[in-house]
């Protein structure tokens, strides 16, 4: 099956989701997003990790190194309040769009 | 937000080497991640690898996503940019060198030029509004004396009643005075001024309070000192005010004879000065007395005025040329129209078109370093094809690439203009003399004014100089670019650009040696002019002579003093003038011959000056007719005079005037009438460059007791004439002690200083021709010498299959003339359009065009052919052999 790019701007939107749960490195959110999306999306590290920084740098996560279950070094990265805050925001407004969008569709 | 989004890229910078390292492991962990799922997926460890490499997409394009995509990431590719610049700088040293230096001179230049032009003919002048003030003169153009001329009282006094467009009218009047008491009487420059001058100007004192109209009117003996008297005289005394100090101004006809001391009621703020000249010490009220306002004929008073809101310069000069003739419509020497001038223009004088020449000189400097730069940056370029080529394969955009070349261009740029802040410095001591007299003491200093107009020009000079290169160097196409083998490419279609840069910076270094050449020529003109007079080792100084109001002691005094002086060794002759030559245009009347009517007087009016017997052969005047004063011209029964040569062609044209009788000063029936006995060739006693006046000179005993409460002394010596000064001091004080001696200074002083503004600005203006000169003559030769370069192989073919040395010498001789001759014609062109803005500051004198172009065109092609035929002879000695083995 070809996969999907992520929609322009969700990509935050779904990361923070992802890390809304439990922190998590960099592999483990690609990994999610993979299953999550029931592998209908490829996000690769080239636009997975600008974001993270990006989201790092506005003070929406914060990230520090751990060891993993499997003794590993990895960077993981979890949601600070403002990224919450954010994260509500997205949410709310994705799923405006999504009401908007679907009544469209179907009202057309 | 913002300062935390701000803070957050700081922190991206200071620690980038973190960070980096940071990325790093966090892609290696990736990868590892990636990696060991695949192995539990059943993949050899080196499947597995290059599977999770292969997710990956690439680690370093991965890693530059990253830091593209963060804020402040542009920051982060200049600072780079700006590392690479000034690699590539530190790798062409050569090259580096001269891009600095060059737009050093050229920014340094300008800088320099601009802080000047601001500080002389930006900056507000210290009054409120200072743009809203005006000056008015008596518009006498067609008669003798000058066509401006200060008004009379009366004139004035009539404007201010009846005009519309102003909202007062303020007067100032020499009163050049003695002050004594605390300390060695001295002469200090004083005006009477009018009790609305404080308002006109709208300036306050810095302590104390101005006088009021009832002052003026009531003749109260009070002063207003400036700032630089309260602290030399009264060493900044905190109880000035109040304080009675002796003060001796110029006496009026119907001022009280008392010796009353006047009260200090204000001091000036430091920066405060007004019109004529920066060094008035005094101002006192004007207190006219009756006959004066009355004046029709005492051209003596400096108007001032404040336009009222609303009201253009226009209007008020129409309106004000209107009032003029009807006021002046009888009485007034005749109907004339008044100048209304901008203070800023009477301030600045020649001095603005002094500016405005030298600044548009140093931006045309400017701009021909730039051209020079863009020609070395495009050769350089040529030669780059290849490193452009292989980054444009590697994925670098276009953009990205001219950012980078600008970027090179900005650093130069930064540099070189760091260094023009260097040179400026020194070039601004030198600047400061061209601020005028009329104007305070000013100190050009790189102010952020100063440093934000560097900073834009080397923004701009960035982006004159490195558009173009950038622009072609980074469209070098990867593929034409490689198979080249790193020869350069520019290639036959880039020829005409740079060529045409040529003819560009050629034709502005004609324009400025062109312009140089004609202030030269009038400098030397002005210089040579014969003054009728040897300024030559004359020692001159004044006298104030409030000591001495009888009139027989007085004129005893001055035959003393001449006498005293002419005794010291060294001195060869002394003689004595009222008025130093060339320093006062003062002490005008009209005249009346013999014969005529008392109405016939309109616009008949002379120079009055009063002189020792044996002045005219101190100061070497020339006699054309008759004789010059001698021992016999005693008494005052019948008085003589000599005349200058131009008041003898205005009286007398085609008739020698020896013998004639006429009037002057005083024409009713109690004037005395001289008789001429002399002509001399005529002496511009109102200043070096301005035209000779009709003037009259009698010796101070046929003096009709009006006027003179100065005596200049002046003396030739046989030795350098600063070097008697001591005993001169010495011969005067030996007649008086407590006589004061003012502005002791050579003649060749006086002069040089009347002809500064001429000389600085043919000095400036001549630098920056040569400067111009110079980097034309590099960028032909720098052109030249890259095509040689890059025609090494063709030439070597060339030579191999006949062609002769000479031949080539001839083909490269060619070119460079031919651009030399194109950037001539240009040059030609524009500098006959350029020299009609000079007009002013060639002083009525008609510079011979035709010579001066000759002299510039015969430089420019000297050493254009010099710049062409160094690379042209080595084209020519291009030994075939090496040259095409070099492929």
């Amino acid at each position: 099956m070809e996969k999907l790019d992520v929609p322009q701007g969700t990509l935050d939107l779904m990361i923070l989701t992802i890390l809304s749960r439990e922190p998590m490195h960099g592999y483990g959110i690609s990994q999610r997003l993979a299953v999550l999306s029931q592998d209908h999306f490829r996000v690769n590290p080239g636009s997975l990790f600008p974001s993270l920084y990006r989201l790092e740098q506005d003070g929406k996560l914060k990230a520090e190194w751990r060891d993993t279950e499997n003794n590993r070094r990895a960077k993981y990265y979890r949601l600070t309040a403002a990224g919450r805050r954010q994260l509500e925001q997205h949410r709310e407004r994705w799923d405006r769009i999504r009401f908007a969008v679907t009544s469209v569709l179907e009202g057309a | 937000m913002l300062l935390h989004r701000l803070m957050s890229v700081v922190r991206w910078i200071v620690k980038r080497k973190k960070a980096e390292a940071d990325l790093d492991a966090e892609l290696q962990t990736f990868l590892d991640m990636a990696a060991a799922d695949q192995v539990r997926d059943g993949a050899t460890p080196a499947e597995a690898s290059r599977l999770a490499a292969l997710h990956l997409g690439g680690v370093e394009q991965t890693k530059e996503h990253v830091r593209t995509g963060r804020h402040g990431a542009w920051l982060d590719a200049a600072g780079r940019d700006v590392r690479f610049g000034l690699r590539q700088i530190r790798r062409n040293p050569t090259f580096s060198a001269v891009a600095i230096a060059t737009l050093a001179l050229g920014i340094g230049g300008m800088t320099a030029m601009f802080s000047a032009f601001d500080a002389i003919l930006i900056r507000p002048l210290p009054y409120a509004d200072a743009d809203r003030l005006v000056m008015i003169w008596d518009d006498m153009s067609g008669r003798d004396i000058t066509s401006k001329l200060t008004p009379t009282p009366a004139e004035w006094i009539e404007w201010r009643r009846l005009n519309t467009v102003f909202t007062d009218i303020a007067s100032t009047q020499l009163a050049d005075a003695t002050l004594s008491g605390d300390g060695e009487p001295e002469l200090v420059p004083a005006r009477r001024v009018t009790w609305t001058f404080w308002r006109v100007l709208g300036v306050q004192p810095m302590m104390g309070r101005v006088f009021t109209e009832e002052e003026d009117n009531t003749r109260v003996r009070v002063v207003v000192i400036s700032h630089a008297l309260w602290q030399r005289r009264f060493g900044g005394a905190a109880d000035i005010i109040g304080r009675r100090i002796t003060v001796k101004p110029i006496a009026r006809e119907g001022d009280p004879v008392t010796d009353e001391p006047y009260q200090v009621i204000g001091v000036m703020p430091r920066n405060f000065y007004f019109m004529p000249s920066r060094d008035i010490d005094i101002w006192m009220p004007a207190s006219f007395p009756p006959w004066m306002r009355r004046s029709v004929n005492w051209h003596s008073d400096q108007v001032v005025a404040r336009l009222k809101p609303g009201v253009t310069l226009q209007q008020a000069r129409e309106s004000m040329a209107a009032l003029s003739l009807r006021v002046t419509a009888k009485n007034f020497g005749g109907p004339h129209p008044v100048i209304v001038t901008p203070l800023r223009e009477e301030i600045a004088g020649k001095t603005q078109t002094a500016l405005i020449l030298l600044l548009s000189a140093s931006m045309a400097l400017l701009l021909i370093a730039c051209v020079n730069l863009t020609n070395l940056l495009l050769s350089r370029g040529a030669g780059r094809g290849r490193e452009v080529a292989v980054r444009a394969a590697l994925g670098a955009a276009r953009s990205r690439l001219v950012r980078q070349f600008l970027t090179e261009s900005v650093v130069l740029a930064t540099l070189g203009t760091l260094g023009g802040l260097l040179l400026a410095l020194p070039a601004m001591r030198f600047l400061e003399r061209l601020v005028p007299d009329a104007m305070g003491a000013t100190r050009l200093t790189l102010d952020w004014r100063v440093l934000a107009f560097a900073a834009a020009a080397a923004v701009a000079t960035a982006l004159t100089f490195g558009l173009a290169p950038a622009l072609r160097g980074s469209q070098g196409e990867p593929q034409s670019g490689l198979r080249e083998g790193g020869r350069g490419t520019a290639g036959g279609r880039s020829h005409w650009f740079q060529h045409s840069l040529i003819v560009v910076e050629t034709a502005l270094a004609v324009v400025l040696l062109t312009c140089g050449g004609l202030l030269l020529q009038t400098f030397q003109h002005l210089r040579n002019t014969d003054l009728g007079f040897n300024s030559e080792r004359l020692l001159t100084f004044e006298m104030p002579l409030f000591r001495y109001p009888d009139f027989d002691r007085r004129t005893a005094f001055i035959n003393a003093a001449v006498e005293n002086v002419r005794a010291i060794p060294g001195v060869i002759s002394a003689g004595s003038i009222n008025l130093i030559p060339f320093t006062n245009f003062a002490n005008a009347t009209f005249y009346l011959l013999e014969g005529q009517t008392r109405n016939q007087t309109a616009g008949q009016v002379a120079l009055i000056r009063n002189v020792s017997r044996d002045y005219f052969a101190t100061v070497g005047g020339q006699l054309r007719e008759g004789r010059f004063f001698d021992v016999s011209d005693r008494t005052s029964s019948s008085p003589v005079a000599i005349v200058n040569e131009t008041f003898a062609t205005r009286a007398f044209a085609g008739r020698s005037p020896l013998g004639q009788r006429f009037k002057f000063g005083n024409l009713s029936d109690k004037g005395y009438w001289y008789t001429i006995v002399g002509v001399v060739k005529s002496i511009p006693e109102s200043g070096v460059l301005d035209e000779a006046k009709p003037a009259v000179y009698k010796v101070y005993e046929h003096s009709d007791q009006i006027g003179d409460l100065n005596a200049g002394i002046v003396a030739r010596t046989g030795v350098e004439p600063s070097s008697i000064v001591p005993a001169v001091r010495q011969a005067v004080w030996s007649l008086d002690k407590n006589q004061p001696l003012a502005r002791i200074r050579t003649m060749e002083e006086i002069v040089d200083q009347q002809l500064s503004t001429s000389s600085q600005s043919t000095a400036l203006l001549g630098a920056f021709a040569l400067l111009a000169l110079l980097l034309a003559s590099l960028g032909i030769y720098g052109v030249l010498s890259y095509a040689v370069t890059q025609r090494t192989n063709e030439i070597g073919v060339r030579m191999a299959l006949g062609a002769t040395s000479s031949g080539i010498l001839l083909s490269f001789g060619r070119r460079g003339l031919l651009l030399t001759l194109c950037g001539l014609a240009t040059g030609l062109v524009l500098a006959a359009i350029a020299s009609r803005s000079l007009t002013t500051l060639l002083y009525g004198f008609q510079p011979d065009f035709i010579p001066t172009v000759g002299m510039a065109s015969l430089i420019l092609v000297t050493v254009a052919a010099l710049a062409t035929f160094v690379p042209a002879l080595r084209a020519s000695r291009i030994d075939p052999m090496k040259a095409v083995r070099q492929e």
